[in-house]
């Protein structure tokens, strides 16, 4: 099967090995945190598992386009409503939308065929936008990711009869735990890796740098970038449905700046360029706007609630990003996926040793 | 006639509005390439500052306020630069997007967390900004109709600015190729300040007009405004000074036909509507109303 | 007036110009000569500071310039007239002689001399209210001069001046660059036209993948059909100019 993949979409053993690593990584969190964590602190590695998923999904086509997308929540806010709506129980959505549309007010649907729905119109609906949006380039194009992010908020907020409008929208059961998550979160986790090894990644990336070479040498970066859209709708509107089944409430404001600033800092933090870097950066700013609550001396209960970056955690979160921005626009982990700069690292460890000690830096070129 | 004009008038006076950011982000982006995120947040600024100057110093007049927004609005352009944007002034387009992302969240939630600002502070205005006068039997508002004159004036100034002086010409020249500017002896720093200079001036004004309309400051004011002239900006050509123009006030015209036409029922829609036309004018023209066909790659990154 | 001390520069880890030292004197014409990408660009670029240089330094009668901005370099008197011309096509031809003159604050002078740019330039009097990306080739190069010369430069930095012109067009360009020296002006041509820009020079200094390969004088490059041959491939009487 791996042969047949490494034919059709250019992957080898490497992308494949690690994929794994990286998703054994994020499982490795998961136990630890089963293993040791108190109740409060597993709620917020269970938020840690969805915005894990969320950055992966952003990383997917910011990371390889190398274009800023504001918008990626959409997604999220759009997964979340459907599934939610359609697994809620025949009671709840009696007293919440007893005016639902469609009839969905009649029914209440198994939690999976209510998620893969979810999924499913979440990601046509990231395809028939993407449609539209990939036809814009650079700026227009981030600026039009951010038009479709407002125009959805605005439905969500005003389609009363169906999402309860601004009002919280409640009584989703709950129906994820922090296995489930954490290997939903691994799956994305190869998922992104396999998608920037891939041809299709490769060439996405390539033409990141440079989109005039890329359209000369007969690549089509709109098709491209359509795909990774559409790809990156998928993993975002699996997240959004995770968010609903893991917290039961939501709101059009979940789904709105407040998400996409702390994905965008996360993935900034981390390094766009890899999925390495989508996971260092979820885990560097989840330590850390904990750490801040805990500084600001915030109630002791934690909420299963996206981290708070309103107040002082946001200020610094703005700080750090403007701070890496100027110094380290790469983000922390860079170009490089983790397994691959253990390889380089080891390799010219190796390289060094048999060459002895006579021999300059490595530089000298 | 008077409900026509009234309508004509509320057009111009919001697109007018739009028109002054749109032409700041535009300025900002052709000299330099950086898409100004925090464009919003120079009004937000400006608006803060004029509260903090009701509140401290009580001046006499509620004139006073105008003139010392107007400067905080500059002040905060030209503090933004220094200090966020000048370290990624080379940088692909995306890296200053991100930076002027992160500065925007920083000033925001100075004012939520340090100014304590969770709610919306009242700021008086002049009286006479919110007056109505009679021409010709018609009730005009005087903020509108000042709206509509000061953005005309602005632009005649601006493109008075950009012609006839070498500052001006400096910055059209710097649009397309800054190094050659260098090389005429002309500092880049000038220019760019130049060019920060007028994006906050126009902000200040555009704060102005939002403060008499709002009557009150909190920490999200300016991100409404801007994201209209984002779009706006894209709609017209981004980058292109005409385009900035025109995409804000046809902005202000859709918003005001949306207003009239949608019935009450689906009027909580008028965004969506008019960005989803905005949407449909650039499946048309992917370049926007006066942008150059876009080269790709180019100040992409 | 020119002192240049084994300049480097470096783009990432690709190495264009490697330790190049060379000077030019007060009144001189010298060329600089060298196939595509021997790096003569970048190391004019990296003396007027558009790119940063990697080790070496630069000195501009007597003062230290190697970590000068552009802009300071250019009020100290050194200007380079780019490549491919680069005027200002969105702004008139007279608009782009006023921005060649920013630095200055003498009206008159300015005025002055923008007349005497347009009696020089006949072509650029009649064109003057056109906007410079409506002019043919050959008047941009002219227009990039001639912008260049508002700031009045002592040391002028040619790169590649006779590019993509037709032979007449060239020599009348060289006939110009005599001229200029004539004025008092020290000239640095940067020239793929080996045959032509040996003509007119005092001196040669021949690059060829970012290191020096030759310097001496322009009379003695051109009566050795061997040193021709060897350092630009060109025999007796053949026009050099290798191509991209």
């Amino acid at each position: 099967m791996m042969a047949a993949l490494q034919m059709r979409f250019g992957l080898g053993r490497q992308s494949f090995v690690g994929g794994f690593i990286l998703a054994a990584l994020v499982i490795l969190i998961g136990l630890i945190v089963m293993a040791a964590a108190e109740k409060a602190q597993i709620r917020v590695a269970n938020v840690f598992f969805v915005n894990l998923i969320l950055v992966l999904g952003l990383q997917i086509t910011m990371g390889n386009s190398n274009v800023a997308n504001l918008g990626h929540i959409t997604f999220t806010g759009v997964g979340a409503y459907v599934a939610g709506i359609l697994v809620a129980p025949l009671a709840i959505k009696a007293t919440g939308i007893p005016n639902a549309p469609f009839g969905l007010n009649t029914f209440e649907l198994h939690f999976i065929p209510a998620a893969m729905i979810g999924v499913v119109i979440g990601t046509v609906l990231a395809f028939l936008t993407g449609l539209v949006l990939t036809r814009q380039t650079g700026i227009a194009y981030s600026i039009a990711t951010l038009a479709l992010l407002v125009i959805v908020h605005t439905v969500f907020t005003n389609w009363v009869d169906l999402t309860r409008g601004p009002i919280a929208f409640y009584g989703i059961p709950f129906k994820v735990n922090t296995v489930s998550l954490m290997l939903i979160a691994a799956a994305c986790a190869i998922v992104a890796r396999l998608f920037r090894d891939s041809r299709w990644g490769l060439q996405l990336r390539a033409s990141g740098e440079d989109v005039l070479a890329a359209e000369a040498s007969g690549v089509s970066v709109k098709r491209l970038r359509l795909v990774a859209w559409t790809l990156s709708g998928f993993v975002l509107s699996l997240g959004g449905v995770m968010y609903a089944y893991l917290v039961g409430t939501i709101s059009p404001k979940s789904f709105y700046f407040d998400a996409v600033f702390l994905t965008l800092a996360m993935l900034i933090l981390g390094g766009m360029r890899s999925a390495s870097g989508a996971v260092v950066g979820a885990v560097i700013v989840t330590l850390g706007t904990e750490l801040m609550r805990w500084l600001e001396g915030a109630p002791v209960i934690f909420g299963a609630k996206m981290p708070q970056i309103f107040g002082l955690t946001g200020f610094f979160l703005g700080v750090v990003i403007v701070l890496f921005m100027a110094l380290r626009p790469d983000g922390l982990v860079g170009d490089e996926e983790l397994d691959e700069m253990a390889k380089r690292l080891w390799r010219q460890r190796k390289a060094r040793a048999a060459a002895g000690e006579d021999t300059g830096p490595e530089t000298s070129s | 006639m008077d409900y026509v004009i009234q309508q004509v008038l509320n057009a111009a006076s919001i697109g007018g509005e739009y028109a002054l950011l749109a032409l700041g982000l535009a300025i900002v982006f052709s000299v330099m390439g950086l898409v100004n995120f925090a464009h919003g947040e120079i009004i937000t600024i400006a608006g803060f500052t004029m509260y903090a100057l009701f509140i401290f110093a009580s001046p006499t007049s509620a004139w006073w306020l105008l003139p010392i927004g107007i400067a905080a609005a500059i002040a905060a352009a030209v503090t933004f630069e220094r200090v966020a944007f000048r370290p990624v002034r080379n940088a692909p387009a995306t890296t200053g997007l991100l930076t002027a992302f992160g500065v925007s969240i920083v000033v925001k939630n100075f004012f939520v967390s340090v100014v304590g600002a969770t709610r919306p502070r009242a700021v008086p205005t002049p009286d006479w900004l919110g007056s109505q006068i009679v021409i010709g039997g018609v009730h005009i508002q005087t903020l509108q109709l000042l709206e509509a004159a000061v953005t005309a004036i602005a632009l005649i100034a601006l493109l008075a600015l950009l012609r006839g002086t070498n500052i001006g010409l400096a910055m059209r020249a710097a649009a397309k190729d800054f190094n050659t500017v260098r090389l005429m002896g002309i500092r880049a720093n000038q220019v760019v300040l130049a060019a920060f200079v007028i994006s906050g001036l126009l902000a200040g004004l555009a704060a102005v007009f939002i403060m008499a309309r709002r009557g009150a400051v909190d920490p999200f004011m300016g991100f409404s405004p801007v994201l209209k002239a984002f779009v706006a900006a894209v709609l017209g050509g981004f980058g292109s000074l005409t385009g900035a123009v025109v995409g804000g006030l046809a902005l202000g015209v859709a918003e005001v036909l949306f207003q009239i036409v949608l019935p009450d029922k689906i009027a909580g829609y008028r965004d969506a509507f008019v960005f989803l036309l905005v949407g449909a004018v650039l499946i048309l023209r992917p370049q926007g109303l006066f942008g150059r066909k876009y080269q790709f790659g180019d100040k992409e990154g | 007036m020119l002192v240049v001390d084994r300049l480097s520069v470096a783009y990432g880890s690709i190495k264009a110009v490697r330790e190049v030292s060379l000077r030019v004197e007060k009144g001189e014409i010298v060329a600089l000569l060298g196939p595509n990408g021997a790096g003569k660009t970048s190391l004019i670029s990296a003396i007027v500071g558009l790119v940063p240089s990697a080790g070496g330094k630069v000195e501009l009668d007597g003062t230290d310039i190697s970590r000068k901005r552009t802009e300071d370099i250019v009020r100290l008197g050194a200007t380079v007239t780019p490549e491919g011309r680069k005027i200002f096509g969105d702004l008139t031809v007279g608009q782009n002689l006023r921005l060649g003159a920013a630095v200055r604050r003498d009206r008159d002078g300015i005025a002055a001399d923008i007349e005497q740019m347009l009696t020089m330039f006949p072509i650029l009097r009649e064109r003057f209210a056109s906007r410079a990306q409506t002019l043919s080739g050959g008047e941009q190069q002219q227009l990039a001069i001639a912008r260049s010369m508002m700031s009045r430069p002592k040391l002028l930095m040619l790169d590649e001046p006779s590019l993509g012109l037709a032979p007449r067009l060239v020599e009348q360009i060289f006939g110009l660059i005599t001229e200029l020296r004539a004025k008092g002006l020290t000239l640095l041509v940067v020239e793929q036209n080996a045959y032509d820009a040996l003509a007119l020079a005092d001196r040669a200094y021949i690059m060829n993948s970012g290191r020096l390969q030759f310097s001496g004088r322009s009379e003695d490059l051109l009566a050795s059909d061997d040193l021709m041959e060897h350092y630009l491939g060109t025999g007796t009487g053949g026009h050099a100019g290798a191509p991209g």
